[in-house]
């Protein structure tokens, strides 16, 4: 079922030359955990403030259950959405308990019906004990979870996240990544983040988009999207990567690495090689190739080598185990077909 | 700590501080002990018969002003941060010139307005029959005129403090509110304004300072309080101790207000003001928008546009008659008094947190907030406890050198109280401008051999000197609007413009008043366009 419809979303701000968002489209099915990724400026934030209503799309449609909430010339207050939203900096109301702040948005539901439901949001947050607390007598992952409840209690159709994990201790991080995904899911909830950090994305989304400048670069599960990535850019966002140039004429792949894949069909024509993807090799093994060591440093989880191919002078960053010991500056490596994924520029 | 402020304790720099700030605080101590002054005849009268009826008319006032200041300071605050409406720019300046006009000058021009013989009046007569006797509508001098004219002459306190929280508040607050379907209304009254109280209350408490401090609109409208009750007693009956019983019970209003204050500003810790995100404001046309734009007009006909019309058109008739009568010195009088006394509450000033900034001491820093208590304080009654000062520095030369010396009632007497009374207002802009330069810089210029004073002069003085300029200004407008402190402390025979538009006033002579307070007003008005760049920090 399909919970939020966006047809040709566009958002340019007064006084700016580009448009924030450009042609966003997407549908959002029920149940979903949705990632907006991009740099800062990419639109995401747009997009989630024109969601919620804070923002008037300049074109294009926003459906909410089939109900039109934004268009060029109608707009849903933002009160009237059911759409929850929990911001970045949490903006829990600092004169009210934890109580109140989620008691807050349930005034609709009779008194009982309100305390019930109150009860259950403390639960599935784990806010036990903190009821009568203020927020500034929280810790920052209590304060969220906080957050998370007030916007979860309303029981909205769709809960926003803006960069829900930039204020965290990154000690914590992944573990309130996991924490975070289990409220959203066994609330049931529909969700969509926006993050800059792509292991936000790895650990919890079910689908991302990757946006610059406004515009969709690829959309798809976090797992294609990091085995094959649209174009360089998405390639490097997602960690390191060699990119290296094959014109439709070059034979760089086979003269370098010894490959023989098959020439894209499409036109794409950078190839990307993750660091990881290359494997020291023994000397004179079949399909390996001869690099030169230029420099080695030392990142604890693993050894990063810059390397220059024996043949083509090709620069390279390669991942080894951190408990490998560069002996000679002489090395063997080798690179599997299916680790190449041809790019667009 | 400690140690330092041991070992720095014979430094010059901290000696400097230790006097000013005694020299401060040695009238505001002086008050206290009228407390144990024998009690006369006249006392007991005063005590059963009169201090009653001051408690009651202060309250009511109080209680008045508070109700008209907040409802207009603290809704036009919002209006203006939040919203976008016809007039909207011209408001959000346009709404703090009533500052600019001294509650007594707003007095005497409103009771002019609803005169019988005025021009209003007389054209409403004229033109449409109405009449509605001596006064048109309602007879203006009485405590409920004087509940309106302070409150439309004061809330600009709540209002320039109320929008400087609110344009800082965070926006996301809103927005959360209004994701969890909370409406407009429901989220001012119940996130804005509960958030806002610290803010509130200290533009409220500055108001209530006010009223306790004003002696001319009370005394022209006929409401008795205690600095009425001050001056009646110093000058109809001589009877210093009475006076000084009577300043003891304005202080303990005065304690009350700054308990209040400090109890609210604790809960400043979590006020919701946000570094980031503030709110864009929202576009309100048609019935709506003009409704706010009638809202806002209000206070600004009221509390200035109305009073300074009537006063520039009584200028018009008596010009030429206040040019004559001693212009010359009465401008210079009021100008060199006012400039002198701003420049030495500057120098003091930047003393002080210079010396604060070089030894950053806490126990340093806490003696010397005692020097800005002035602020608080009546200007009667620290006029009566610079008297005694002065009077027993005067016996003590006769009795122990057989000098005599007169410092009563001289420029230097004058001085003195308006570096008591107006310290705050220096000490606190120089302040502002200290906390935005880098400790670091000084670090720096002594490391690299300048000294002290070398550091103070080439380094801080120039990157303070916006702030010595708008605080220096600041003090200026305060000395020349003053009214009580300079009645009770004034030489024989010496007038400034505040006394000048007041003593024509009260001899029903208010058209030759009008130039005076204009030039006032005029002068007012320098610092209304300072304070908006101060406080107020513009959004997008």
């Amino acid at each position: 079922m399909i919970v939020l419809e966006a047809f040709n979303l566009k958002k340019k701000y007064a006084g700016e030359y580009e448009f924030a968002v450009n042609d966003f489209n997407a549908n959002i099915l029920k149940g979903e955990i949705v990632a907006l990724l991009g740099e800062s400026g990419c639109g995401k934030t747009t997009i989630l403030r024109m969601i919620a209503g804070f923002e008037k799309p300049d074109d294009g449609i926003l459906k909410l259950n089939s109900q039109k909430i934004a268009s060029k010339d109608f707009m849903t207050a933002p009160e009237k959405r059911g759409v929850g939203i929990v911001f970045q900096d949490y903006a829990l109301f600092p004169h009210k308990t934890v109580n109140e702040n989620i008691l807050f948005g349930l005034f609709r539901l009779s008194k009982d019906k309100a305390k019930e439901r109150l009860i259950e949001m403390i639960a599935l947050t784990g806010l036990n004990g903190l009821e009568q607390r203020y927020p500034h007598e929280l810790s920052g992952g209590q304060q969220q979870r906080v957050a998370l409840a007030r916007a979860l209690a309303p029981d909205p159709s769709i809960l926003l996240l803006d960069e829900p994990f930039s204020n965290l201790d990154a000690m914590r991080k992944n573990e309130l990544r996991f924490e975070l995904r289990d409220i959203i899911r066994k609330a049931g909830t529909t969700a969509i983040f926006v993050t800059h950090d792509t292991r936000d994305v790895l650990a919890i989304a079910d689908r991302v988009f990757v946006l610059k400048k406004g515009v969709t670069i690829q959309q798809g599960s976090p797992e294609e999207v990091y085995r094959k990535p649209a174009d360089s850019y998405v390639a490097s966002f997602f960690g390191k990567t060699n990119i290296i140039a094959v014109d439709p004429n070059s034979s760089v792949l086979e003269d370098c690495f010894g490959l023989c894949i098959p020439k894209n069909q499409h036109l794409e024509n950078l190839a990307s090689i993750r660091p990881r993807a290359f494997k020291i090799a023994q000397e004179n093994t079949e399909g390996a190739f001869e690099a030169k060591v230029l420099e080695q440093l030392y990142f604890g989880e693993f050894l990063e080598l810059i390397c220059e191919t024996e043949n083509q002078k090709l620069q390279l960053i390669v991942h080894a185990d951190p408990d490998f010991v560069v002996s000679s500056r002489k090395i063997w490596l080798r690179v599997h077909p299916e680790d190449v994924t041809y790019v667009k520029h | 700590m400690k140690n330092i402020f041991f070992k720095s304790f014979f430094s010059p720099w901290v000696i400097s501080v230790l006097i000013i700030t005694l020299l401060i605080s040695m009238p505001i101590l002086v008050i206290f002990s009228g407390i144990w002054n024998e009690a006369g005849d006249f006392w007991v009268h005063i005590r059963t018969e009169l201090v009653p009826q001051y408690i009651r008319n202060t309250l009511i006032l109080a209680v008045g002003v508070s109700i008209i200041s907040l409802i207009f300071g603290v809704n036009l605050a919002w209006l203006i941060s939040n919203f976008d409406f016809p007039g909207r720019n011209f408001f959000d300046w346009a709404l703090i010139m009533p500052i600019a006009i001294p509650a007594y000058i707003s007095g005497f021009a409103w009771a002019g307005i609803l005169d019988y013989t005025s021009p209003l009046y007389t054209f409403l007569r004229n033109n449409f029959g109405w009449n509605t006797g001596q006064f048109l509508f309602f007879d203006i001098l009485s405590i409920s005129g004087a509940i309106v004219i302070f409150s439309f002459a004061l809330y600009p306190y709540i209002f320039l403090i109320a929008k400087a929280y609110f344009d800082r508040q965070s926006g996301n607050l809103f927005e959360a509110s209004a994701s969890l379907g909370r409406s407009k209304m429901y989220t001012y009254f119940n996130l804005a304004l509960p958030m806002a109280r610290p803010a509130i209350a200290a533009g409220l408490s500055l108001v209530l300072m006010e009223i306790l401090n004003d002696y001319g609109l009370v005394k022209y409208f006929g409401v008795d309080t205690f600095t009425t009750g001050i001056f009646s007693a110093w000058f109809a009956f001589g009877d210093k101790s009475a006076a000084m019983k009577l300043a003891v019970y304005l202080m303990v209003f005065v304690l009350f207000l700054l308990i209040f204050e400090k109890m609210q500003r604790r809960r400043l810790r979590y006020s919701g003001v946000s570094e980031g995100k503030l709110m864009s404001r929202i576009k309100v046309s048609g019935f709506k928008g003009w409704l706010i734009t009638f809202f806002s007009i209000i206070p600004f006909i009221v509390g200035f546009a109305f009073p300074f019309l009537q006063l520039v058109y009584w200028s018009f008739d008596t010009w030429e008659q206040f040019l004559t009568q001693g212009f010359i010195r009465l401008l210079t009088n009021s100008f060199l008094l006012a400039a002198i006394s701003a420049l030495i509450v500057m120098i003091s000033s930047v003393l002080i947190i210079y010396t604060l900034r070089l030894y950053h001491s806490r126990r340093l820093k806490l003696v010397s907030v005692i020097s800005t208590l002035g602020y608080a304080l009546p200007g009667a009654v620290v006029a009566l406890g610079l008297l005694v000062i002065l009077s027993w520095t005067e016996n003590f030369f006769i009795q122990h050198w057989g000098l005599r010396i007169v410092i009563t009632g001289t420029w230097f007497g004058l001085i003195y109280a308006y570096l008591v009374r107006f310290m705050a207002v220096g000490y606190q802009s120089v302040e502002s401008g200290s906390e935005k330069i880098s400790r670091s810089i000084d670090q720096a210029a002594l490391s690299l051999g300048a000294g002290k004073f070398r550091n103070l002069w080439f380094n801080s003085l120039p990157l303070l000197r916006a702030s010595i300029i708008s605080g220096f200004l600041l003090v200026m407008i305060d000395v020349l609007k003053e009214l009580p402190l300079t009645l009770l402390l004034r030489p024989f025979n010496f007038d400034t413009l505040a006394i000048r538009a007041f003593e024509y006033a009260s001899d029903e002579r208010v058209a030759e008043a009008a130039p005076a307070a204009v030039m006032i007003i005029l002068a007012g008005l320098m610092p209304v366009l300072i304070i908006n760049r101060l406080i107020g920090r513009t959004k997008i």
